[in-house]
């Protein structure tokens, strides 16, 4: 049986807290089974990675899950702490270190943290709280029946003695650890469920929250790659004299980072200070083999995607038998929908800090997986796991860019030669020009349709697009990644998807909500454009095609009531509405535009959610907002190629929304009791589709282009 | 040569740094200042954001050479407690979410109220158009401007 084990004086290093802590509690394995674990040194503690309890009555929370800004930090904390029994305004929060045999799988993505790890935190925090209450029931010599835990404290409910957690924690450690604690009745959350303020926000404000790109050790290198302006160029040339000559300029070294199995060529220069290494970079003339790489623009490659949409492609699904309708002269419409290549653009730009020596790895920085760079560090240097420490700050942002481990490889390779610790910061430049980018995509949708009965007979969407897990090798066959984001439910009883996979040079990679970022863009455009063609209100439209689903009625009924649906519209302004799963949460959106002077503005977009049990709503706010604001920027900006290039350099050409273009927003969330569902990229998805249909209600003409042409509406 | 004199959050600082390194990386790097960000180099995306003399100045650009002899003030000179109104109504609005582009955004508020303790919406708009968030935290920005304002009239 492997047994976690952990070193107590490891353990209270961790804590960052000073004082004797004593851990109580238990470990699950990875089968999520309970286990106590030995604490090392000659004396077996039982304790919990989760929760520490001081004598003093000081609780201290682990956050295993990487912050880019989700708020995880605090909803985790939350979730023990609702069954711990603690107050959440007392317990201090601390981050958890990356050991996947302690804490799981710890990679931040696809919403999945708060769903995935609910009802383990509930029993980690539960099972805690039923060993000190085991103590105060032995102490007090009474049925544990008689013991009621609040607030960090246990009554004794037939005298009415009180005794804190930290008078119980010695013996409660060695309580007997429950096989199945019991967990509370969501109606008794006090804590889950609440707008809890979260406790990264004041260091956020002062300064002094520590980012990957903010640590300073001693001895440190800073290192900026250039790399070719073509994805897969060759170096050809290297002239560093000069870049040499800088003063601080320490080295001049070729790297290699692989992207999706693919290897891409650099030349680092390594400096004592990253403004050194930027200058040394400067000076660096490198000429480059492009090879044939150079040929592409955005306007190529979308005529390749549509020269493959007239391929079958491959079913990704199907119920019915939509090849009776399609083809055969009944009344068919389609229609073409594009999405170009995104950037995510954390605000944090890329960067790693890694030392790596003979016997050990260690890494500083911002990641959403910090068990994948621990892996990495210690295949790549046969090293145990043990000897390679992973450090995971705050990040800057991630957005799925910081699932790569790529720039904690670069850094790595030049610690090595190096032999020092080194920083390696990429420039805006960087970022925007080498990806990997969210895929660009066609969307094709055709339907069959009966405009006496004005019903929809058979629905085809398909997908033409790069596919993320696909991007190398020989394979022509779609997958069912590239379906995300369709909404199959909709009650049409021939009904198809199909992927026509394309292979392209140009990088991609998960971008918040992933395909459901482009898909529901066409989808949700077509069901409004079928609406259209059958006379009906395309909120009624939706509600009829759904009408069996458990979720998705009472959405849509919410977001006409609060915005008014079904009243006339007042002048110069529109409405359109969408609706779409992502990650469990299901929601509906109604976009409200505006025309003033010529110009065509979102003015509110109100959402209503359903996510399950909502651990705390006022993040679930914020991420709706901050999704909600992704999507609109892609509805501004799109990444254009040219010669093979990514034309954006910087922000001054790919602007991010700004301050004074952001639309009134309002979110609604369903009470509810059914398991989490994930938050992270609730309403992006329908950002798209639901702004185009508001600004066909207003003009009576269809986008079906990403970026919107805005300017072509006055 | 002489050694570059800096004043940073009132104190003076002699980093041992060429003249022509922007502010920013003398901060970051030299004086450990690490508040203010590094986001786009260029002066477009404002997470850089200082108060030189009381005014907004996107760090990333300006060569450390021409800030010597002024006051210079980072996000931690505006108040390491939290005690700033600014501070105050963004964490009543629980304003951030990565947190990265807040220094920018907080110092751009303050070199703004500094100027003009009650200005128009168009001069807020104005102001803070200038720092970027990918994570869309504006209408908590704007949530909290207008609080702090409120809070500042009604003193």
């Amino acid at each position: 049986m492997n047994k976690p084990v952990i070193s107590r004086r490891h353990f209270l290093q961790l804590t960052g807290v000073s004082g004797t802590f004593l851990a109580i509690g238990c470990v699950p394995d990875l089968s999520g089974k309970q286990r106590p674990v030995n604490l090392g040194e000659d004396k077996l503690f039982p304790m919990n990675q989760f929760i520490l309890i001081d004598s003093s009555n000081k609780v201290v929370l682990f956050n295993h899950r990487p912050e880019m800004g989700q708020g995880t930090f605090q909803a985790i904390p939350m979730i023990l702490a609702e069954e711990l029994e603690v107050d959440i305004d007392k317990i201090i929060i601390r981050q958890s270190e990356a050991d996947a045999r302690l804490y799981g799988r710890q990679m931040v993505v696809g919403s999945h943290s708060i769903q995935n790890e609910f009802e383990k935190m509930r029993v980690m925090g539960a099972s805690a709280k039923e060993m000190l209450v085991a103590a105060a029931s032995k102490r007090w010599k009474i049925p544990v029946s008689a013991c009621t835990a609040r607030s960090g404290h246990i009554t004794n409910t037939n005298t009415g003695d009180v005794l804190t957690y930290g008078d119980l924690v010695e013996a409660a450690r060695s309580m007997p650890v429950p096989d199945r604690p019991r967990l509370k009745e969501p109606a008794d959350f006090t804590i889950i469920g609440q707008p809890v303020a979260r406790q990264d926000i004041p260091l956020k404000t002062n300064g002094t929250a520590k980012y990957g790109i903010d640590i300073r050790i001693e001895g440190l290198l800073y290192a900026s790659i250039e790399r070719s302006p073509v994805f897969l160029g060759k170096i050809k040339q290297v002239d560093d004299e000069a870049a040499r000559k800088i003063k601080g300029v320490k080295n001049v070294l070729r790297t290699k980072r692989k992207v999706y199995g693919r290897t891409r060529e650099g030349v680092a220069v390594v400096a004592d200070s990253y403004w050194a290494a930027v200058k040394g970079r400067k000076a660096l003339q490198v000429s480059w083999d492009e090879g044939a790489y150079d040929m592409h623009t955005s306007e190529t490659i979308m005529d390749d995607f549509k020269k493959s949409s007239k391929e079958d492609g491959d079913v990704l699904y199907s119920r019915g038998a939509p090849e009776r309708y399609f083809d055969t002269g009944l009344n068919e419409i389609s229609a073409e929908y594009e999405a170009p290549y995104q950037s995510h653009v954390p605000m944090e730009p890329m960067n790693a800090t890694v030392r790596v020596d003979d016997h050990s790895a260690e890494f500083w920085g911002s990641t959403q997986n910090p068990n994948g760079i621990r892996t990495f560090l210690s295949r790549k240097y046969n090293l145990p796991e043990s000897n390679v420490k992973i450090n995971y700050t705050f990040m800057g942002g991630g957005f799925g860019r910081r699932s790569m481990t790529d720039v904690a490889e670069e850094a790595a390779d030049l610690s090595q030669r190096m032999k020092a610790p080194v920083k390696v910061i990429w420039t805006r430049e960087d970022d925007l020009t080498q990806g990997p980018f969210r895929n660009c995509s066609l969307n094709v949708c055709r339907a069959v349709l009966n405009t006496d009965d004005r019903k929809v007979l058979a629905l085809e969407h398909k997908v033409v697009a790069q596919e993320i897990r696909n991007q190398t090798g020989t394979s022509k066959k779609a997958g069912h990644q590239l379906m995300g984001g369709i909404t199959t439910q909709y009650n049409i009883p021939n009904f198809e998807v199909r992927g026509v996979l394309q292979k392209l040079y140009i990088p991609i990679s998960y971008w918040r909500s992933v395909y459901h970022s482009t898909n529901p863009f066409a989808h949700e455009s077509f069901i409004d454009e079928l609406a259209l063609e059958l006379n009906k209100d395309p909120l009624d439209f939706r509600l009829e095609l759904i009408r069996d689903h458990p979720r998705f009625p009472l959405l849509l009924k919410q977001v006409a009531k609060y915005t008014d649906w079904y009243s006339p519209r007042k002048p110069d302004t529109g409405k359109g509405v969408a609706m779409v799963e992502r990650s469990g949460a299901h929601f509906a959106m109604v976009v409200e535009v505006s025309k003033q002077e010529g110009k065509i503005k979102p003015t509110k977009i109100t959402t209503v959610i359903d996510l399950g049990i909502c651990v705390n709503p006022d993040t679930v706010k914020a991420q709706t907002e901050g999704s909600i604001i992704m999507g609109l920027t892609a509805c501004y900006q799109g990444l254009k190629v040219n010669n093979g290039r990514i034309q954006q350099q910087n922000f001054d050409t790919y602007p991010l929304l700004r301050y004074n273009q952001t639309p009134e927003i309002e979110t609604h969330i369903i009470d509810s009791t059914n398991p989490p569902d994930g938050a992270g990229e609730s309403g992006l998805p329908t950002v798209a589709p639901a702004f185009a249909n508001a600004i066909f209600d207003l003009t009576g003409k269809r986008l079906r282009k990403l970026p919107f042409d805005l300017d072509s509406m006055g | 040569m002489a050694k570059l004199k800096l004043k940073v959050n009132g104190k003076v600082y002699e980093p041992d740094v060429e003249g022509d390194m922007p502010l920013l990386w003398v901060l970051r790097d030299y004086l450990g200042l690490t508040g203010t960000k590094f986001g786009c180099g260029i002066a477009i995306c404002g997470a850089c954001t200082v108060l030189i003399d009381g005014k907004a100045v996107r760090s990333c650009i300006i060569p450390v050479v021409n800030t010597t002899g002024q006051e210079i003030t980072t996000i931690e000179g505006l108040d390491l407690d939290n005690n700033h109104p600014l501070q105050k109504a963004w964490v009543a609005e629980q304003v951030p979410q990565c947190g990265y582009c807040q220094s920018g955004q907080l110092m751009a508020a303050a070199a703004l109220l500094n100027r003009n303790p009650a200005p128009s919406e168009n001069e807020v708009e104005a102001e803070m158009n200038g720092i970027m968030c990918r994570c869309g935290t504006y209408p908590r920005i704007k949530k909290a401007i207008k609080s702090t304002l409120k809070s500042l009239t009604n003193e």
